[in-house]
């Protein structure tokens, strides 16, 4: 994704960033909703993931069967977020 | 013929039943000798109980971004003509497809051996998920975690 604008040489304070957030399978029927997430700079996928754990105590176990994507493509959870991002998490797939 | 650009492909989320025949001729040409199909049906069994149908769901656009890279994999790997790839969505009663793939080639080793690729890698890859209901519950199917990058060491664990 392209970061329209930004420049990583002016440090910033603790400037906020806004996500698009999507559950599906088994994840969507504990965190039923999709919206969208201000995140401090600098957010990862799992800080992300965190904070749901901590509205949704019940997702902490399926945090190791669960792959996290941003921008409709699969990624580690140490990604970093920008503003922008669409970002789910996706329980072990079964499609066919 | 290798390298062909796979701009006639069809690929399909749909909600109706599955026209098995629409997409077989959608894939066969006069220079195919070959159109291997695999058609991917709901059972009336699973881990030993009856099932009664299945719901699907998708992460749509991400979804059809997976099939068409499983696509643009097989005219990779394999001397095919053509692909189509429909995946069912919502509920799904006993014997009807969830999944249809056709694959044309000038001839036949292509096509079954992407067709085989196909349908095994959008069983790891596609984000589609079935919930199966029997008479005294219902369950979400177990499923492939598919391939994700590995963490990097530059992040901080989550506290």
């Amino acid at each position: 994704m392209l970061q329209r604008g930004y420049n990583f040489s002016v440090p910033t304070a603790s400037k906020t960033i806004r996500v698009k957030v999507l559950f599906f399978g088994r994840l969507k029927e504990i965190a039923d909703r999709s919206e969208d997430v201000e995140l401090t700079e600098g957010a990862s996928i799992e800080s992300l993931f965190a904070r749901f754990v901590a509205r949704y105590p019940e997702l902490a176990r399926y945090r190791g069967s669960v792959v996290a994507s941003r921008n409709q493509e699969f990624s580690a959870w140490t990604t970093l977020l920008h503003s922008g991002d669409e970002v789910a998490f996706l329980p072990p797939v079964s499609g066919g | 013929m290798p390298g062909t650009l796979p701009t006639d492909d069809l690929f399909l989320l749909i909600r109706e039943p599955i026209d098995h025949a629409a997409l077989v001729a959608h894939v066969r040409a006069a220079e195919d000798g070959a159109v291997v199909t695999f058609d991917g049906c709901v059972r009336n069994h699973s881990h030993g109980r009856r099932t009664l149908y299945l719901d699907y769901e998708a992460y749509e656009s991400m979804a059809l971004a997976k099939i068409r890279e499983i696509s643009a994999a097989i005219h990779e790997k394999f001397a095919i003509h053509r692909v189509a790839i429909a995946h069912r969505l919502g509920r799904l009663q006993i014997g009807e497809t969830s999944v249809f793939i056709a694959v044309s080639a000038p001839h036949r080793p292509a096509a079954f051996d992407a067709c085989r690729f196909a349908i095994d890698t959008l069983k790891r890859t596609v984000p589609i998920w079935k919930k199966e209901y029997f008479e005294d519950g219902a369950v979400w199917a177990d499923g492939e975690l598919p391939p994700a990058p590995p963490d990097t060491q530059i992040a901080k664990p989550a506290s």
